[in-house]
């Protein structure tokens, strides 16, 4: 059975059909073909489905698609304007090795955003503790760790690299 | 500029970071079909037989296919590690069960629909009648006559033996001052990549080309497998590797699932797809590391271990067509690793059950081999007295005496172990631990401090072997404005290879590393090539680069010195800049030497140079034997990269809880063409290592059921369970590799197993611990303080 969803991704409108079965991560990545969005469990526990749905981050894969009608959502690919331009947090991931294979990386960098949202100066527990929803099997997180500190001191120097005030 | 030992950014980092990447599941062709397999719920049942009506009843089913059709078209999946030229047993295993199903999972049907919701949907009403056999789940008991046959064709559950003997034994045990045994189980646990394997399969019936796009380690082997199992030619078979969401071994073929999603692609002419759900990748993804490790030491007063008896026997899950059991011929063959041992025993026995295939996993059999090293030099510290360090030290080959030949024939190449050791030593403040230690204690905090070894053989070459047989290709094109395109037979599956090749080539060729483009896993447009495995793809693949480079580097040279009426030996390059040397104001471009032999070869620079800059080359390691006949010996592995760890625990004896506060690790690798990546790698191995240490664990229930399917039972490290790791590297070059350079993929993975243990039972040194028994789960380390506590 399908059923029609409206949703806003990445401030663009969308008017879509989707089965009643589908999930939103396969709603993304399928149908808006928005395909930075990862599956890696299908569970709720490997965060690579992470996305951010009305200013909160959230596992895409524990809620169906048809639940996101009439909702705002970012992806990774709303956080960059082009291929030379990328958000402080992803030039902080690239400068700093934090992914290796990069299928946790969209997943990573949406969570560091919420992190960093809620708390912009956070100490390497604090930061640890906020990825925790994120599984990581190739960095084992140390470069992912130093790539949200250096992200924390981007953010607030207007992006730039460069110590925080 | 030179690139080689920079610390470059991996090159495709930029667009992975913008979720720009493709990944096999990103790939979308119109028409696309959708597979589910249908899979065994019994760990050994004969199948009686199949009724797949339900199935093609429902609206939206293609197809439904099960193992009568799959025995009458393809053959048995070809196998990916020869078992013929290792002298083991082998099976006729089909891309589903014809028969007989001898683990939970193993494929027996599958449907293909018009989504996946129908197709998983369908595949649940296919209705498979089974009739139970008796099942046999523990290694040893699988070898005692009687035991129920996991191959009723065969005449017991062992696939393979191996003994390796040198000295004498008993006049060793005999002369010791001291002996003592143990046992080590090892758990089952895997590499399990965020991203599941997944395939995408069409077929062109006009051009006669299947495509496939496969999450795999190795096109173009996959590429022989799947012709060879098929039926069809190599070159109706085109095999893609788009980016890999982490591989660790588990994705080498040769899995059930590549030959049927590519039958049915040719059959009904549309594209399929085939993404694993995580629960089949817990099931049926690849296991390993499942091991009894039986051991024997006979030691001096003073710490030196004088003879060594070691049982490997390896519970290997059910025969399959991967490689995965070769790496209890692994364990068997690094044992006793760094150490020099005079009098040395090593059996293997390869067991067989009815559990999970093992497929290679990061470390391969070598952390097995580490971990019981790293056990047993411990216990001989605790039976002498001496200290845990300084046994090590004293039982090390030494750095002069390599090339060194371990009792099963490995030649190693090159290390310094003392040096490696006294560092982390000195890193994790080993003198000065016992008082923090004491003051700890008085705050009644227990922590402790353990040491752990690691020995990994890398770049494994055996004879015989389409996927194994340790070699690789490159082709380095110049092109005509300049710009340098690189192919390789090598692939990274996030590993960051391709950024170390392009660094080599930018130094060979003496220009930017930004003007070279890497391409790999395509087996269309790449030199043919054995893909990843082994931490192969620098010693072999970069070593191939450099090669091929530099071809075209005397190419270039021969038309640059005419252009500079020089000699080609006066002549070097660098910067986009080939000059005179001595002379460096003396110069011709790069792009303009390229230029020239492209657009004017009848001139006068160019004319006695073959047109063209392009070269493919490949690369065989010099230290490797396969000729016992000729050189006196059978070597596989030309390339030893060492490493040891000392780390810091705090363990809280109420719950069992073990808390890691320091991790410290100092690696050699030789020559680092990346410390960056290399580091990356080292971060990767170790935490994958601390899982395998502290919680992995696969458990299989008395009926063959997998308790652990999901992420919520089967626990990998998150950031929280990680301390911050402090690792250096030492550079003991190979003297084989023109590079210089040995493995890096598996290091670090080995070393907390043994280095976790140390520190465990180091920080309640009061309670006489001894562990042999793995994950350090605090349930596990709970029931061994209780009853050490009980005992006292
Ligand atoms: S795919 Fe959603 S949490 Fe793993
Ligand atoms: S970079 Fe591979 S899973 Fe995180």
């Amino acid at each position: 059975m399908k059923t029609p969803v409206e949703v806003t991704v990445n401030k663009k409108k969308y008017k879509v059909e989707v089965d009643t079965r589908m999930i939103l991560a396969d709603m993304l990545r399928e149908e808006l073909r928005l395909t930075g969005t990862h599956i890696g469990c299908g569970t709720g526990n490997c965060g690579a489905c992470t996305v951010v749905l009305n200013g909160e981050t959230v596992k895409s894969c524990c809620i169906i698609a048809a639940d996101a009608n009439g909702q705002e959502i970012t992806t990774i690919e709303g956080l960059s304007s082009s291929a030379t331009e990328l958000h402080p947090i992803q030039q902080a991931f690239v400068e700093n090795q934090g992914l290796q294979c990069g299928y946790c990386t969209p997943g990573m960098v949406l969570s560091t955003l919420q992190l960093l949202k809620d708390n912009p100066n956070p100490t390497e527990d604090e930061i640890r503790h906020g990825i925790s929803g994120n599984l990581c099997r190739c960095t084992g997180y140390q470069f992912i760790v130093q790539s949200i500190q250096d992200a924390a001191k981007r953010l607030s120097n207007g992006g730039q690299p460069g110590a925080s005030q | 500029m030179k690139y080689i030992g920079k610390e470059i950014v991996g090159l495709p980092t930029r667009q992975l970071v913008a979720g720009k990447g493709q990944y096999v599941s990103d790939v979308i062709l119109d028409g696309m079909l959708h597979m589910a397999i249908v899979r065994s719920p019994y760990a050994h049942a004969r199948i009686k037989s199949i009724d797949t009506k339900p199935a093609e009843a429902v609206p939206g089913v293609v197809y439904v296919i099960t193992g009568k059709e799959v025995i009458e078209n393809m053959r048995p999946i070809m196998e990916a590690y020869d078992t013929a030229a290792m002298d083991a047993k082998s099976v006729k295993c089909y891309a589903l069960c014809p028969e007989r199903v001898r683990y939970v999972g193993e494929a027996v049907a599958a449907v293909v629909a018009e989504d996946k919701y129908t197709a998983r949907l369908a595949a649940d009403l296919v209705e498979v009648d089974y009739e139970e056999l008796p099942v046999v789940f523990d290694a040893e008991e699988a070898m005692k006559p009687g035991a129920p046959l996991v191959e009723p064709d065969w005449d017991s559950n062992v696939m393979v033996t191996r003994d390796f003997i040198r000295g004498d034994l008993d006049k060793a045990f005999a002369e010791a001052d001291g002996t003592f045994s143990g046992t080590i189980n090892t758990q089952r646990y895997t590499g399990a990549a965020i991203e599941p394997r997944g395939y995408v399969a069409t077929y062109d019936p006009y051009q006669d080309m299947l495509t496939m796009w496969a999450s795999t380690q190795n096109p173009h082997p996959m590429r022989v497998f799947l012709a060879e199992t098929l039926g069809i030619p190599e070159t109706s078979i085109r095999v893609i590797q788009p980016h890999v969401g982490g591989g660790f071994g588990l994705k080498i073929p040769t899995f059930q699932e590549e030959p049927l999603i590519a039958y049915l692609a040719r059959k009904l002419a549309r594209p399929i797809k085939w993404i694993e759900e995580r629960q089949e990748n817990l099931l049926v993804g690849g296991h390993a590391r499942q091991n009894r490790l039986h051991y024997d030491v006979a030691y001096k007063k003073d710490g030196s271990v004088i003879g060594f008896r070691a049982k490997v026997i390896a519970d290997v899950g059910a025969p399959a067509a991967l490689c995965g059991w070769g790496q209890s011929f692994v364990t068997s063959y690094c044992i006793p690793t760094c150490y020099k041992i005079p009098n040395c025993r090593v059996q293997l026995f390869t067991v067989v059950t009815n559990k999970c295939p093992w497929n290679a996993y990061r470390g391969y059999g070598k952390e097995a081999a580490s971990f019981l090293m790293d056990r047993v030099m411990d216990g001989v510290a605790k039976a002498t007295g001496v200290d845990r360090a300084e046994v090590r030290l004293k039982n090390f080959i030494q750095p002069e005496e390599f090339p060194y030949s371990q009792v099963s024939g490995a030649m190693i190449d090159s290390g310094n172990y003392p040096k490696a050791l006294n560092r982390v030593l000195e890193m994790v403040g080993y003198k000065d631990f016992p008082k923090l230690q004491a003051d700890a204690r008085k705050q009644g905090r227990c922590i402790g401090l353990g040491i752990g070894q690691e020995l990994t053989p890398e770049g494994c070459s055996m004879p015989k072997s389409t996927l194994l047989s340790g070699y690789d290709g490159c082709t380095v094109r110049v092109n005509p404005s300049g710009q340098v395109t690189v192919l390789t037979g090598v692939t990274s599956p996030g590993s960051g290879n391709e950024t170390g090749i392009a660094q080599i080539v930018a130094d060979t060729l003496g220009v930017d590393v930004k003007l070279i483009r890497v391409i790999q896993g395509d087996t269309d447009t790449c030199p043919y090539g054995l893909g990843n495995y082994s931490s192969r793809s620098i010693i072999m693949g970069g070593a191939a680069a450099q090669v091929a480079g530099t071809d075209i580097r005397e190419k270039m040279f021969k038309v640059a010195a005419k252009m500079l009426e020089v000699a080609p030996a006066d002549i070097d390059s660098e910067d986009g800049k080939i000059y005179v040397k001595g002379a460096p104001s003396r110069y011709v471009l790069f792009k303009d030497v390229a230029s020239t032999v492209y657009r004017d070869c009848y001139g006068k620079f160019a004319s006695d140079v073959e047109p063209g800059l392009e070269a493919t080359r490949y690369f065989r390691h010099p230290n490797v034997y396969h000729q016992p006949e000729v050189d006196g010996r059978f070597s596989s592995y030309p390339s030893w990269p060492n490493g040891v760890s000392a780390c810091v625990v705090e363990v809280d004896p109420e719950t069992g809880i073990v808390k890691l506060l320091r991790y410290c690790a100092v690696h050699d690798a030789g020559v680092l063409i990346n410390p960056l990546l290399a580091q990356a790698n080292l971060h990767g191995g170790i935490i994958q290592g601390l899982g395998g240490a502290m919680f992995e664990n696969l458990v299989y229930d008395e009926a063959g059921q997998l308790k652990t399917a999901s992420f919520l039972d089967y626990t990998i490290p998150t950031a929280v369970d990680c301390p911050s790791l402090e690792v250096e590297h030492q550079e003991t070059r190979s003297p084989f590799n023109p590079l210089g350079c040995k493995g890096v993929g598996e290091s670090g993975v080995t070393a907390p197993l043994g280095a976790i243990c140390s520190a465990v039972e180091n920080a309640l040194g009061h309670l006489k611990l001894n562990f042999d028994e793995m994950p350090l789960t605090p349930d596990r380390v709970w029931q061994e303080i209780r009853h050490a506590q009980q005992q006292a």
